[in-house]
């Protein structure tokens, strides 16, 4: 671009405008690592705590502590990387406060959740949908709001099974909705 | 007769600089550089022009040991702009 150049007419302008928005556009990030990180945790999540129900073991939901390590680590990437960030749009600050209210809802959830007798599943799957297809709005990647919507059906689909399967419902709901998406995410960006 | 263009930003690399900034959250010196093609001389002093005027906020930080120049635009630049395309709408009706 020249460095001063005030004889600009209006069409000028104008185009100065249009072109520099679409420049702006388009860069919203799509990122897999959430999903790959959160699609694995939760997944071994629910088949441990399904095996440990079928081994009739006591506490089988202390394979949930796998969690905490999963929190930790997404709070380091995602302060790692919005040090990095050199384009934030408003897209990806809408996007990390959707996923940041989604994570208070959840932590909410778990604390209160002797109130519903831990009666935890088929809700927080249901939750797990909004964002994620929201997600997959925002970025324009299909197999993300497939993912969302199959975690919506899965959710229905844990609402009418016994507890103790519940947990595989959960399990086939990330596999479905999150790793999917997320590997064909990381796949697209290589 | 027709109002004046705000010779603020009736300038192509201020104007291009608002378009980008009306349009994101942030963006860091080098991406307006990159997407604006110009000089990081050139575009620091117009830059500056629109700080000082209020249109933008320019935050320095560093990354690393890396200086990092993060831009904003502010309500006054979001008022300002939209004055400018209004006016500009009223040039091309003509």
């Amino acid at each position: 671009m020249k460095p001063e150049h005030e004889n600009l007419s209006a069409d000028q302008s104008l185009d100065i405008i249009t072109q520099m928005i679409r420049q702006a556009q388009g860069n919203v990030k799509s990122n897999g690592f959430y999903f790959l990180l959160w699609g694995w945790v939760v997944a071994f999540a629910n088949i441990g705590m399904f095996a440990l129900i079928q081994l009739e073991y006591a506490r089988p939901y202390v394979v949930w502590v796998i969690t905490i390590p999963a929190w930790l680590l997404s709070m380091y990437y995602g302060y790692k990387h919005s040090q990095r960030e050199r384009l934030v749009t408003h897209m990806d600050r809408i996007t990390m406060w959707l996923w940041i209210g989604y994570g208070i809802c959840i932590f909410t959830l778990v604390f209160f959740g002797r109130t519903i007798n831990w009666n935890l599943n088929p809700v927080i799957i249901l939750m797990t949908a909004l964002p994620t297809f929201i997600s997959g709005i925002v970025i324009r990647f299909k197999p993300l709001i497939i993912g969302g919507v199959s975690i919506w059906f899965f959710g229905v689909v844990c609402f009418l099974s016994d507890f103790e399967y519940q947990n595989l419902v959960g399990a086939l709901a990330v596999i479905t909705g999150y790793l999917i998406p997320g590997y064909v995410l990381k796949g697209k960006k290589d | 007769m027709f109002k004046e263009l705000d010779p603020l930003l009736h300038s192509q690399l201020r104007l291009a600089v608002m378009s980008i900034l009306i349009s994101v959250e942030s963006a860091e010196f080098t991406v307006l550089k990159e997407k604006t093609n110009s000089t990081a001389g050139n575009l620091s002093v117009q830059l500056d022009k629109l700080s000082e005027a209020g249109y933008i906020t320019i935050d320095k930080s560093f990354k690393g040991k890396k200086p990092l120049t993060t831009c904003k635009v502010t309500n006054k630049g979001i008022n300002a702009f939209e004055e400018y395309v209004n006016t500009l709408k009223e040039y091309i009706k003509k």
